[in-house]
């Protein structure tokens, strides 16, 4: 019992490559994604409540940081959220805090009152020859975010988290 | 039937409809299963976008199968450019092209068009500003580099420049060229024309003077024309 518990950080497998150019491996990358993620969502309490923006900033990133918090493991993290490797998930943290502070300093929240947009609904359809290169499934969590986003006339909590994730091929 | 169908902006989504059907679809032979891979939302990346975006920003959106659009006010361009850049959920962070429009009739006549895409979603998406000659738009090359030499073109085509470009100056166009060549307002001809003159050993540029056969177009026949039949 006690081999196990001092075998398991042995047991994960180290990481040798991202595959990506330009992109390091991060050895800790679970313990920098659970303090970017906290970070953010301390950031994220000075955008408007009413604001999609912040919905969706909230939703997405108290899933991650929950899975973030369950798995011991940076592969058990991958294979969970479906979005991608850790570094690359790290880079969106960063990403998303950058955005943060210069979203603070243009502050554009609040819609002014002789506000119009004009919406356009095109459905005309594509020729039947075009070859459409459709995208793959996007990641569970994306779903759940767009659910929370939008504006439903019975709103309340998200829909349920994800109990398997699709991985993005 | 679905049992919780996405109700964006007052319409069913179709495509929302189509994912709980996939989830739902229970199959024997993974083949029908695979099949609903073909159909896959590339409009929900640029829906979630409408909803996250300040609104303050946009003025117009058109979602359709040809291109999805959204159109801002002059002052922000660069502050939705980086939001799309910085988002977990809309990482674009190529930008294909920059490019202008002259619309003569309006009163805001160029239309300067984004161009972006999305490698990581693997969606497109164009913003759009309209501006006119006196407009400077600010550039976007803090977050796309690229975007140096199509912010040139914009101002050499149109005359739509920057403030604090970085490098602003004539990319397509010759050296003391005057004029903007994409504007609807110079010929197609320009006004000017340019020959090697043998006395004075050297090239110049004379007003134009175009003769009568270069001038004939007649493109429905597939031979040479010229203008004595």
């Amino acid at each position: 019992m006690f081999l196990r518990r001092i075998a398991r950080p042995l047991m994960a497998k180290v990481k040798e490559t991202t595959g990506i150019v330009g992109l390091d491996v991060v050895p800790n990358a679970r313990e920098v994604l659970i303090s970017l993620y906290t970070k953010t969502l301390n950031e994220i309490q000075t955008v408007p409540e009413d604001e999609g923006y912040r919905k969706a900033v909230e939703s997405f990133t108290s899933h991650r940081l929950k899975v973030c918090q369950e798995e011991e493991d940076w592969e058990q993290i991958e294979k969970r959220l479906g979005c991608g490797q850790v570094e690359e998930l790290i880079e969106e943290a960063q990403d998303e805090l950058k955005l943060l502070s210069m979203l603070n300093e243009w502050d554009p929240w609040g819609v002014p009152d002789d506000y119009e947009c004009e919406v356009i609904e095109n459905d005309a359809p594509i020729p039947k020859h075009v070859p459409q290169h459709r995208p793959g499934p996007l990641p569970e969590e994306f779903y759940n975010t767009l659910e929370a986003v939008t504006p439903h006339p019975e709103k309340d909590t998200p829909a349920g988290t994800s109990s398997e994730s699709q991985p993005k091929e | 039937m679905p049992k919780d169908s996405h109700a964006f902006l007052g319409r069913t989504n179709p495509t929302g409809y189509f994912r709980q059907v996939f989830l739902n679809f229970e199959s024997s032979k993974w083949n029908y299963k695979k099949a609903f891979f073909i159909f896959m939302d590339n409009q929900s990346i640029f829906k979630y976008s409408w909803e996250t975006f300040p609104k303050k920003w946009v003025r117009k959106m058109e979602r359709s199968e040809h291109g999805n659009r959204s159109d801002t006010n002059t002052d922000y361009p660069f502050q939705l450019l980086c939001f799309l850049k910085l988002h977990t959920y809309t990482r674009v962070q190529v930008s294909i092209d920059i490019c202008g429009v002259d619309h003569p009739s309006r009163k805001r006549r160029f239309e300067v068009v984004y161009n972006l895409l999305s490698t990581r979603y693997n969606s497109r998406i164009r913003v759009q500003t309209s501006a006119d000659e006196v407009t400077r738009i600010s550039p976007v090359v803090s977050p796309f580099p690229s975007a140096g030499r199509w912010e040139r073109e914009v101002w050499d085509m149109f005359g739509v420049s920057s403030i604090n470009h970085p490098d602003l100056r004539r990319i397509s166009t010759d050296y003391g060229f005057e004029g903007h060549p994409l504007r609807k307002d110079l010929p197609l001809s320009g006004y000017v024309e340019v020959r090697y003159d043998d006395p004075e050993k050297r090239v110049v540029s004379e007003p134009i003077e175009m003769t009568q056969e270069f001038r004939y177009f007649d493109s429905a026949s597939p031979w040479e024309q010229r203008s004595d039949g």
